[in-house]
C-alpha cells in the first residue's frame, strides 16, 4: 500500500468517527440547558484559570467539592455569591495589579450570581444573554478604542517591540521566520538601559531588528484591531446575519489569538460568552465554541519549548 | 433581549448592574491611565495589548544618597523588593514607590566589590569612554536592627522606554524621580 493510499485509508476511517463525534457534540449542545451549561463551564473556568490568591482558591475548591458531591448546588445563588465575593476581595485588594481579564472574570461571577438569584428560567436566560452580548461588545470596542487612540499601537511599535523583548513571543516569532537570535540580541541591547553603571549618548540605542519583524508587527497590529472592532460592532446590531458573522470572527479570534498569547483564561471566558449567545440560534457554532475550550487547554502544551528546541 | 415598559420591574435592573459597574471601572482606568500613568494592561479598562506601555517598557533605578549628596545604586534587590518595584511600575505613583523604599530601608546595605566607573557607550552599545562619576554597587545584607535609624535619602528614578520602528532605535526617558527622606522611612521599623 502506497503512502497516499495509507493516508487515504486513515482519513476514510477517521472521517465517520469525526462526523459522529461532531453530531454527538451538536446533540449535546442542543439538549443541554443554557444556564446549566454556562454554569458548569464557568466553574471550570474558575478552577483552571481563576485568581491565584488563597481566599479565592479556598472558595473555588469548596465550591468544586460541593458540585462534585451534589451537582444541584451549582444552581444555588450562594454558590456563585461565595465565588463572586472572594473574587471581589482579591480585586479590591490588588486592583492595579489585576489584569483586565481578571476583572472580566469577576464581572462574570456576579452575573452568574444574579442569574441564579432570579427564580424564573426565562429571567435567568435574559441575564445571561444580555450580559454576554454587552460584555463582548464592551471588551472588543473598549480594546479597539484604546488601541486606535494609542500612537504606540497604531505605529506598529508595540507588536514589533514585543516580538523582540517579550520572551513569550520568541517561539511564535520563530514560526513566522524571526530567528530567536534576533530577539536575543535585542533583549541584550535593551538591557543596557537598566544599568546604573552605563551612560548612553542621548539615552538611545539601536535595536538590531529585522524587516520581517517590522512587517509582522504591522500585520498583527491591524489584524488584531480590525478583528476586535468588527466583532464589537457586528454584535451591536443584534441581527441574525451580523451575529453569525460576529461569531465566526470571534471563533477566529479565539483560535488564533490564544496560541501565541498566553492568557488562556481570557480566551475561555470569551468562548463562554460566545457560546451563551450562539447556543439557541446557532447550535453548530455553539458546538465549535465547545471545541475551542479543548483547543485553549491544548494551547497550554509546552509548544513554545518544542518550537525553540527544533 | 429587549426591556420594554411592560416587562420592566426591579429584576430588569439586576440585568444592568454589572455592566454599569464595568463601565465605571473602565472610565476610572482610562482616567488613571491618562493622568497617572497606570498601565493600560491593568485596572479593568480592557486595554491589554493597546500600547507599548507595560513592564517591558518601564523600569526603575534606585539609589541611596548620603548626607554629602553621593549616590550609590542599589543593584541587587531581594525578591520581595523586586516584586514591589514591579508592582509600583504598573501604577507609578508615590505611595507605591514608598512601599519599595520602606522595604529597602528595612535592610542593611553594603558596598559590594570595588568602586566602579560609569562607562560611556554609543548607540550600538559599544564602549566609547569613561565618565567622571563612579559608584559602589550596593547589595542587601540582612535585616536592619530596629534600633538603628535609617539615615539616607532614597531616590527612585522611574524610566520609560519607547521604540521607534522607523529608525529602529529605543529611547529611554526619565519620567519622574521620587525622593524619600529618612523620616518617611522610619515608620517601617515601628510597624
Amino acid at each position: 500500500m502506497s503512502e497516499i493510499d495509507r493516508q487515504l485509508s486513515w482519513f476514510q476511517r477517521a472521517k465517520p468517527i469525526a462526523l459522529s463525534s461532531g453530531q454527538e457534540l451538536l446533540e449535546f449542545v442542543k439538549r443541554t440547558e443554557l444556564v446549566e451549561l454556562v454554569s458548569v463551564l464557568s466553574l471550570f473556568l474558575v478552577v483552571i484559570f481563576g485568581f491565584l490568591h488563597w481566599l479565592f482558591e479556598v472558595a473555588t475548591y469548596l465550591c468544586l467539592l460541593l458540585f462534585l458531591l451534589r451537582p444541584k448546588t451549582i444552581r444555588n445563588p450562594l454558590f456563585w455569591l461565595a465565588l463572586a465575593l472572594s473574587a471581589t476581595v482579591v480585586i479590591v485588594h490588588d486592583w492595579h495589579e489585576a489584569d483586565n481579564h481578571k476583572y472580566l472574570l469577576l464581572y462574570w461571577l456576579w452575573i452568574l450570581f444574579f442569574c441564579h438569584f432570579l427564580a424564573k428560567p426565562e429571567q435567568q436566560r435574559r441575564v445571561l444573554l444580555f450580559n454576554a452580548r454587552f460584555f463582548l461588545c464592551f471588551i472588543f470596542l473598549a480594546a479597539a478604542a484604546q488601541k486606535l487612540s494609542s500612537p504606540t499601537y497604531r505605529s506598529g511599535e508595540m507588536f514589533e517591540y514585543y516580538l523582540y523583548v517579550d520572551s513569550r513571543f520568541t517561539a511564535f516569532g520563530k514560526l513566522i521566520g524571526i530567528d530567536p537570535s534576533v530577539p536575543d540580541a535585542a533583549q541584550k541591547r535593551i538591557a543596557l538601559f537598566r544599568s546604573s553603571f552605563l551612560k548612553l549618548a542621548d539615552n538611545e540605542l539601536e535595536v538590531p531588528g529585522t524587516d520581517r519583524a517590522r512587517v509582522a508587527g504591522l500585520v498583527l497590529t491591524w489584524w488584531d484591531a480590525s478583528l476586535q472592532l468588527l466583532i464589537g460592532l457586528l454584535l451591536l446590531f443584534r441581527r441574525r446575519a451580523t451575529d453569525q458573522f460576529a461569531h465566526i470572527l470571534l471563533l477566529l479570534f479565539i483560535f488564533s489569538t490564544y496560541l501565541p498569547a498566553p492568557i488562556s483564561g481570557f480566551g475561555w471566558i470569551l468562548a463562554i460568552m460566545g457560546l451563551t449567545l450562539a447556543k439557541e440560534n446557532f447550535p453548530r457554532i455553539a458546538a465549535v465554541y465547545m471545541v475551542s475550550f479543548v483547543a485553549i487547554i491544548l494551547y497550554q502544551l509546552p509548544w513554545r519549548d518544542w518550537v525553540l528546541a527544533t | 433581549m429587549k426591556i420594554t415598559p411592560r416587562n420592566y420591574d426591579w429584576r430588569s435592573a439586576i440585568i444592568v448592574v454589572v455592566p454599569i459597574v464595568a463601565l465605571l471601572v473602565a472610565a476610572r482606568q482610562v482616567y488613571l491611565s491618562r493622568y497617572h500613568d497606570l498601565t493600560t494592561w491593568k485596572g479593568g479598562g480592557m486595554g491589554m495589548f493597546a500600547g507599548a506601555d507595560f513592564s517591558l517598557n518601564r523600569y526603575a533605578k534606585l539609589f541611596i544618597t548620603d548626607s554629602n549628596g553621593q549616590r550609590q545604586p542599589l543593584t541587587e534587590l531581594t525578591r520581595e523588593q523586586t516584586d514591589l518595584v514591579k508592582r509600583a511600575l504598573n501604577y507609578p505613583v508615590r505611595r507605591n514607590f514608598l512601599l519599595v523604599a520602606k522595604a529597602i530601608a528595612s535592610r542593611d546595605w553594603i558596598p559590594k566589590g570595588e568602586r566602579r566607573p560609569v562607562v560611556l557607550i554609543d548607540s550600538k552599545g559599544k564602549k566609547v569612554g569613561i565618565a567622571d562619576e563612579s559608584y559602589h554597587s550596593m547589595a542587601p545584607f540582612g535585616l536592619r536592627p530596629g534600633e538603628d535609624n535609617w539615615k539616607w535619602d532614597l531616590q527612585i528614578e522611574y524610566w520609560k522606554l519607547s521604540y521607534n520602528p522607523v529608525t529602529r532605535r529605543a529611547h529611554s526617558l526619565r519620567a519622574e524621580i521620587f525622593v524619600f527622606k529618612p523620616e518617611e522611612l522610619q515608620s517601617h521599623e515601628r510597624n
